[in-house]
């Protein structure tokens, strides 16, 4: 009986070296091809500004993860110019997926864009990741397994605009705002949790105009005779840099309190210059200048000497799109799409902003807020968040349960 | 709505209806003398308005820059026309007419593109130099106070326009070719040589419009869509080949959106297209009268 | 009888495309199908009509948007909203035709432009209905549509079926009187014919089978967007017109594909399609006038007249 028990431990015990021996000889997990990642963004017009700071942090995102690659991959990137318009960046899309065969879609900067880009992803089941267009639409009542966001959404920004200007006592509100996807999409948000802080407030009016309308001064004119307490401006890529100039020549900001999301980016008033407004309330996910954490000015230091100007926060989703996408492969040790789906649910990768999570439940990127006001600061060439704080974006996201009545009501 | 407002938008909306103007005037003495719809007449209202800025940012600084570049945009513009008629249209004008039309859609592509090549896919912004910065309080309205060198631009340019036409020799000519090209001939006019100068005004004027939009606006690819379409109905609700007529159409565009806004801010932006179909379902040929 | 023949293989290519061609190539010819149509329906009037029809797009929109607007926000069932484009269109047809034909060449094709522009502004204004800026896209179809193979049925039966309609109008009387009042109008005028009513019925007929092509656009894309009603894409499409041959048939058609095919290929190695488009034309303009087709035909009817002369030693034939 001894013996017998004596041998089967000899036996065990030898499984468990071979095994061990085994796993140690096995050759490592490689992929058999590199990734390949369609790129559908604008790159004309005025909009071209974010879909290059974009396009720039993802390429420097690339840039380190390609020096290891992933399981000896390379991720490797198409782009296409969709021109600030949806049915090009749909057919583009088409193209990538159809012709190029992309593992992944990313863009764009167009709310509508893409939204047409996510109902074709839906249809083919291609991943398609959202890193600059903020319409909570897209993750929220039109969302759906394949389509995620890396970038803030107009719920969340909506929610701290709102909160912050509530907070100030401003109640009697004029909306005035671009007619298209995200315009509607920021507005409504904002309004709604305007009325939710503060159920009294009013709306004196709403204006609405033309995506990329050139000659802004007769509707702010005509905003400033009907007096409002405040403003609150859904206007987006194509439509900012007139907004506040045209804010900025007729003083509109000294005149009355004006609210817009990413008034305070630098992506926006870099370009701007002299002629950006100061005084305008706004909130954005990212800046370069703060917080001055480690993580932070490593990023903006690589990034500057690449590029020559610090980053902006399409740069920083950019950024983010990239180490999401490898760690996902990583995760998931397959180039099938639905594997790289499923690893990318509740991801974390660390960023430039601390450690970020991609939740699970609705694929949006659970980012920060930060609000501040435009301010003049002669450390820098363009003008700063002047008293910024910042919101955790569990706060200012929508729950699970809103997201999922959400989409149930878009049945 | 009180009448202070009002008022106030109808200023707003007249400094606006003066860049309409000069570059419907180019469009509509194009239309009147030679009988061709120049498609690319937008581009060139972009082009001057990137040439501007060029020559201002060449400049620098200087409070002179932003004259300067408002005086070598139309020339450029001008050139750039001259060349393409001279070079390429004049060999059209025996042909179908729709030929003429489609070539200068041809030339829009083109110098839309080369505009993309020459100064990239990102916006411009053109600072006005600091006296003309900031605005003023016009009838209780903050006016940019660049828009007031608007409200003085655009009557200037329609006077100089007037003596021409009426007062000079080849602007009589001019006129006289847009009524009745063959009686012109006859009487021994080289009728080519005043297509080309007509052609050439046409396009100064369209330089000069975007120049002088330039301080007041992102200046961009694709600035000339919206407005080559405006200033086409506006040329076709005053009469083609009016230039009176383009100032009133001018007008009307200018004011009923900027007045429209007051009454109903949803809609503003369709009220000259709205007003544009009345009165062309009611007076096809435009509200005056036109050259032919 | 080689037209035949030539036929009978176009057709049998287009019934084989989605068992041969990988799927981006199927999307492509169902995309160049519809857009000849919608070229062939503007040669209606513009080529056999005479008329300068600066915003034939329009009535592409139209008949794209009737049928957007009525699944998505009216709730009709598909067939339905297909039916309804079409018809929305050629009513279109009617009312802006209507003031138009009341006016000489250029200001036919002004007064279109400006009634054309109205109508876009409303669409791209009217966010609720219309979608505004966006447009509308995910337009939920029925299911056998929502297949590419599927969709690509329905537009290569749609479109050959309308092209034989279009044909069949173009050889009637109907046709040749159209032909003649293009030619000369006093003429026909004199001859009894009631030039302004044949004029409008050949815009009805165009802008309906533009509807048409702006349904089946709505089945293959499931979106439509404000730029269908811009003037823009009017005169692209009056370039495929004149690329192709304007005074044949199928010139158009022509047009379109080589227009669409050129667009996509252009579009992956450069960012000025734009250029290359004026270049072609205005070279098209300057040394090929007629078109491909015209081109082609004027060359294929010397070589038979050549042929049919009776051989005689040192006769070069061919």
């Amino acid at each position: 009986m001894v013996g017998r028990r004596w041998s089967v431990l000899l036996l065990v015990g030898a499984l468990a070296a071979a095994s061990v021996m085994g796993a140690a000889a096995a050759p490592a997990f490689r992929f058999d091809r590199n990734i390949k990642v369609g790129v559908v963004d604008t790159y004309s017009g005025p909009p071209a500004v974010f879909g290059n700071d974009a396009l720039n942090g993802f390429r420097l995102a690339l840039q380190e993860i390609n020096r290891d690659g992933v399981h000896g991959a390379r991720i490797e990137f198409v782009t296409r110019d969709e021109k600030f318009s949806p049915e090009i960046g749909l057919s583009m899309a088409r193209e990538l997926v159809l012709q190029e065969r992309v593992d992944v879609l990313v863009g764009t900067i167009n709310s509508a864009t893409a939204l047409a880009i996510s109902a074709f992803a839906r249809e083919q089941r291609v991943p398609f990741i959202v890193w600059i267009s903020k319409s909570e639409a897209i993750t929220g009542a039109k969302g759906h397994r394949y389509v995620f966001s890396t970038g803030e959404n107009t719920a969340m920004a909506g929610k701290a605009l709102a909160e912050a200007m509530a907070r100030r006592g401003y109640t009697r509100f004029w909306l005035a705002a671009e007619d298209y996807e995200y315009g509607h999409a920021i507005t409504n948000s904002f309004w709604r949790f305007m009325k939710r802080a503060r159920p009294e407030s009013t709306l004196v009016g709403q204006t609405w105009w033309r995506t990329g309308e050139p000659d802004l001064v007769p509707y702010l004119t005509q905003i400033l005779q009907a007096r409002p307490q405040a403003v609150f401006f859904g206007t987006g890529g194509a439509g900012m840099a007139n907004v506040m100039r045209t804010m900025q020549v007729i003083g509109f900001a000294q005149r009355i309190p004006s609210a817009i999301h990413t008034a305070i980016d630098v992506t926006v008033l870099r370009p701007l210059g002299a002629a950006a407004p100061e005084g305008v309330f706004g909130t954005t996910d990212y800046l370069y200048y703060y917080p001055e954490t480690p993580a932070n000015r490593k990023f903006v230091q690589d990034f500057q000497a690449a590029y020559g100007s610090p980053p902006g926060f399409p740069a920083f989703h950019g950024y983010i799109t990239g180490y999401f996408i490898a760690e996902a492969y990583r995760k998931a040790r397959s180039l099938d799409r639905d594997r790289f789906v499923e690893a990318l649910e509740g991801l974390r990768v660390r960023t430039p902003m601390g450690e970020v999570e991609m939740r699970g439940c609705d694929h949006q990127a659970v980012l920060p807020i930060i609000f501040g006001v435009t301010r003049r600061d002669p450390r820098f060439p363009h003008l700063v968040a002047g008293d910024p704080t910042i919101l955790p974006g569990r706060d200012v996201m929508p729950t699970c349960e809103d997201i999922r009545r959400a989409r149930e009501r878009a049945q | 709505m009180d009448a202070a407002a009002v008022l106030g938008q109808l200023v707003v909306g007249l400094s606006r209806a003066m860049i309409l103007f000069i570059v419907s005037a180019g469009l509509t003495l194009i239309l009147g003398v030679l009988r061709v719809p120049n498609v690319f007449h937008g581009s060139l209202y972009m082009l001057g308005a990137f040439v501007a800025w060029t020559v201002a940012e060449a400049v620098g600084s200087h409070p002179a820059g932003l004259w300067l570049a408002l005086a070598a945009a139309p020339l450029v513009t001008a050139a750039v026309g001259l060349v393409l008629e001279r070079l390429l249209l004049s060999r059209l004008y025996h042909r179908e007419h729709l030929m003429l039309i489609l070539f200068t859609f041809g030339v829009m592509l083109v110098l839309n593109d080369v505009v993309k090549l020459l100064w990239g896919p990102t916006y411009r912004s053109l600072v006005p130099p600091p006296s003309l910065q900031g605005a003023v309080t016009v009838l209780g309205v903050a006016l940019p106070k660049f828009n007031l060198v608007l409200l003085v631009a655009g009557p200037l340019v329609g006077l100089s326009l007037w003596l021409f036409t009426h007062r000079t020799r080849a602007g009589r000519i001019a006129r006289a070719a847009a009524t009745d090209r063959d009686m012109v001939a006859v009487l021994g006019v080289d009728v080519s040589r005043v297509f080309g100068m007509a052609f050439g005004l046409g396009c100064f004027l369209a330089g000069l419009g975007g120049a002088l939009v330039a301080p007041t606006t992102s200046i961009t690819l694709g600035m000339d869509h919206s407005l080559l379409i405006d200033s086409f109905l506006i040329v076709i609700v005053g009469g083609l080949g009016n230039l009176w007529g383009a100032l009133a159409g001018s007008l009307l565009f200018g004011i009923t959106q900027s007045v429209g806004l007051l009454v109903w801010p949803q809609f503003a932006v369709a009220f000259p297209y709205a007003v544009t179909a009345a009165v062309l379902l009611v007076r096809p040929t435009g509200l005056l009268r036109s050259a032919w | 009888m080689s037209g035949r023949v030539l036929l009978g293989l176009a057709l049998a290519a287009l019934a084989a495309a989605p068992a041969v061609l990988p799927p981006f190539f199927v999307y492509l010819l169902a995309l160049v199908l519809v857009t000849g149509l919608l070229a062939t329906s503007l040669n209606l009037v513009l080529g056999y009509g005479g008329l300068y029809q600066f915003h034939h797009g329009v009535f592409y929109g139209i008949g794209a948007y009737t049928a957007a607007v009525g699944i998505t926000r009216l709730g009709w069932p598909a067939w339905l909203a297909f039916l309804a484009g079409p018809l929305a269109a050629g009513l279109a047809g009617l009312v802006i035709g209507f003031f138009c034909v009341r006016l000489s060449r250029l200001y036919f094709g002004m007064l279109q432009l400006s009634l054309g522009s109205f109508v876009w502004i409303v669409a791209l204004r009217w966010y609720p209905v219309t979608g505004g800026d966006n447009g509308i896209h995910g337009i939920p179809l029925p299911p056998v549509l929502q297949t590419l193979p599927g969709a690509y049925a329905l537009v290569a039966g749609a479109v050959v079926a309308s092209l034989a309609a279009l044909r069949a109008v173009v050889r009637s009387p109907f046709g040749l009187t159209l032909q003649a009042i293009r030619d000369n109008p006093q003429r026909s005028e004199v001859m009894g014919v009631d030039v302004r009513a044949h004029q409008l019925a050949a815009i009805v007929l165009a802008a309906f089978f533009a509807g048409v092509a702006g349904v089946l656009y709505v089945a293959l894309e499931r979106s439509v967007f404000p730029s269908m009603l811009f003037w823009v894409l009017s005169l692209e499409i009056l370039v495929m017109c004149l690329l192709g041959g304007w005074f044949t048939f199928s010139g158009p058609l022509v047009g379109a594909a080589v227009v669409v095919g050129l667009r996509t290929l252009a579009g992956r190695y450069t960012e000025y399609w734009t250029l290359m488009l004026g270049v072609l034309l205005i070279l098209l303009i300057f040394f090929l006038p007629e078109g491909i087709m015209g081109h082609l035909q004027r060359r294929w009817n010397a070589y038979r007249a050549l042929s049919a002369r009776p051989a005689t030693a040192g006769d070069v034939r061919g």
